[in-house]
């Protein structure tokens, strides 16, 4: 009898140990959900987009559980050097300059900047803007993108959608941003549609990828999420995903 | 009659401070040699990145100056109006002055810059330097007002009432009695809002004003020396308000030895 409770016993350890082990790492991923649409706030209050879905089948592929904090653009370097989260996924761009502050995965997701300009805008480059103000988010690819144009004045936001605001009540002279973003900014939203077009994609000398950052040295963390963006690519989930947030152009 | 003065020194302002208060003095001296001393060391020992930062945030100091300024002047003659207003015996009037010191002070001043410059943007458009400015004055001023009224109605009752029997009328009695002599008391609370804006201008950075936060955070951004930055922009501001504490400190003591002979 003793011998069996005992047998019993053990199965239960093994059993509990079992589900312990299947127990998937939590990843958490910082977002600045201010850039629709790889990442917003819906209607509901979730943070939702693009990334948002590939990170999270990237999770069930290479075995993790994303988890998703949302924090401001301007400080989100600053709060993953400090360990408050794993990893951002906030359509970073990945430039030599990152690179040294902290480590990128595979990139996985192709990004070009727009400019946006009024419709009745004769602007077809930014070339033409010199001498006015243009906006972008702070500290983003935009902005270099606008200070490499000498003479162009380059007026930086907290959130790219202040930007497309003040360039729609015309203090300044045009926008440049992702181009997923810019679409989602002048195609879709019915307030800009009607006033705002997109006058040039520009053509920076290397192409431009999105990557997920995590703190440098986390080797750990940056395996599974180059696992999970290997095996996406491996599947098409990618233009998949591109086709249902951004749709074909 | 022997002077009554009751001085309940609270204010957002830092701390002014005068010959008076020995703990307070050398509390400033402390601060300001100690920030001065840092700001040359980190300068000086490592010019890269402080020096470089000191350069880049430079004009950012000078937009912090501006708004400052215009906001102050504008906010004085906001609340000198106000002020009169609040004491006025117009119902109408006093009524339409404290209404806006009444709204004015129920809404954080962050959300009166988005208001003023993203909701009322879609109105009118104002260039965003006066916006902010436009905003920081609206919101002193209603402080201001206060401040005025308070100093009209620290003014003894029998001036008034002599005035009166000298046969002034109501605009003069305020305009060659009480204004003149309420001028001195409020100098100092007025001095004392003055650094309080000049800090609450950082606020103006989300406006995308260039001012000296701003520069400081498009600094830290892209250098990630977020450390180095805001150090360096903690400092500078320190500096900047015990200069001015120290100025308001000075003139206080001269206007209390007017008072007194």
């Amino acid at each position: 009898m003793k011998k069996a409770m005992l047998c019993i016993f053990g199965l239960l350890l093994m059993v509990a140990g079992g589900a312990l082990a299947e127990e998937l790492p939590v990843i958490t991923f910082a977002t600045d959900a201010t850039w629709p649409p790889m990442e917003f706030v819906d209607a509901n209050k979730n943070v939702t987009g693009f990334s948002i879905e590939y990170v999270t089948r990237m999770g069930r592929e290479a075995g993790f559980t994303p988890k998703f904090v949302a924090v401001a653009w301007d400080g989100i370097f600053a709060g993953l050097d400090v360990g408050k989260y794993d990893a951002i996924v906030s359509s970073v761009s990945i430039t030599e300059k990152r690179k040294k502050a902290m480590d990128f995965s595979e990139p996985y997701f192709q990004v070009r900047q727009a400019l946006i300009v009024p419709k009745d805008s004769p602007v077809t480059s930014l070339a033409e803007l010199v001498g006015k103000e243009v906006g972008s988010q702070i500290s983003t690819t935009g902005t270099f993108a606008i200070k490499e144009v000498p003479g162009v004045i380059a007026k930086t936001y907290d959130e790219v959608g202040l930007a497309v605001e003040d360039l729609h009540n015309g203090r300044i002279a045009g926008v440049v941003c992702d181009d997923p973003v810019a679409a989602n900014y002048v195609l879709q939203n019915e307030k800009y549609a009607k006033t705002l077009k997109i006058a040039a994609v520009m053509q920076s000398k290397e192409a431009e990828f999105y990557g997920i950052a995590v703190k440098k040295g986390n080797k750990k963390v940056l395996d599974l999420i180059n696992k999970g963006i290997a095996a996406l690519k491996a599947k098409g989930t990618d233009i998949k995903l591109r086709d249902k947030w951004i749709g074909g152009n | 009659m022997p002077e009554q003065k009751v001085v309940i020194d609270v204010g957002d302002g830092a701390a002014i401070p005068t010959k008076k208060d020995h703990g307070l003095l050398s509390a400033w001296r402390i601060a300001f040699f100690g920030a001065v001393l840092v700001l040359l060391y980190l300068v000086i020992v490592h010019p890269d990145p402080y020096w470089n930062l000191l350069k880049f945030i430079r004009d950012g100091v000078v937009v912090t100056f501006e708004v400052t300024f215009a906001s102050i002047g504008l906010a004085l003659v906001l609340g000198l109006f106000t002020g009169l207003g609040r004491v006025s015996h117009n119902r109408f009037i006093n009524l339409a002055a404290s209404t806006y010191v009444e709204v004015v002070r129920g809404i954080p001043l962050l959300v009166q810059l988005f208001y003023i410059y993203y909701a009322l943007g879609q109105f009118v458009r104002v260039p965003d330097m006066l916006a902010a400015i436009i905003a920081m004055s609206f919101c002193y001023g209603a402080y201001m007002g206060e401040v005025v009224r308070a100093g009209i109605e620290a003014i003894d009752k029998g001036q008034r009432e002599a005035s009166v029997s000298l046969g002034f009328n109501e605009v003069q009695t305020m305009r060659y009695v009480i204004l003149p002599q309420a001028l001195r008391t409020i100098l100092p609370p007025v001095g004392n809002e003055f650094i309080a804006l000049l800090k609450d201008t950082s606020l103006v950075s989300i406006l995308a004003v260039s001012d000296l936060l701003r520069r400081g955070r498009e600094f830290a951004s892209e250098s990630f020396a977020y450390f180095e930055t805001y150090t360096l922009i903690a400092v500078v501001y320190l500096i900047i308000t015990l200069i001015l504490s120290k100025l308001v400190g000075t003139m206080e003591e001269r206007m209390g030895n007017h008072v007194r002979h």
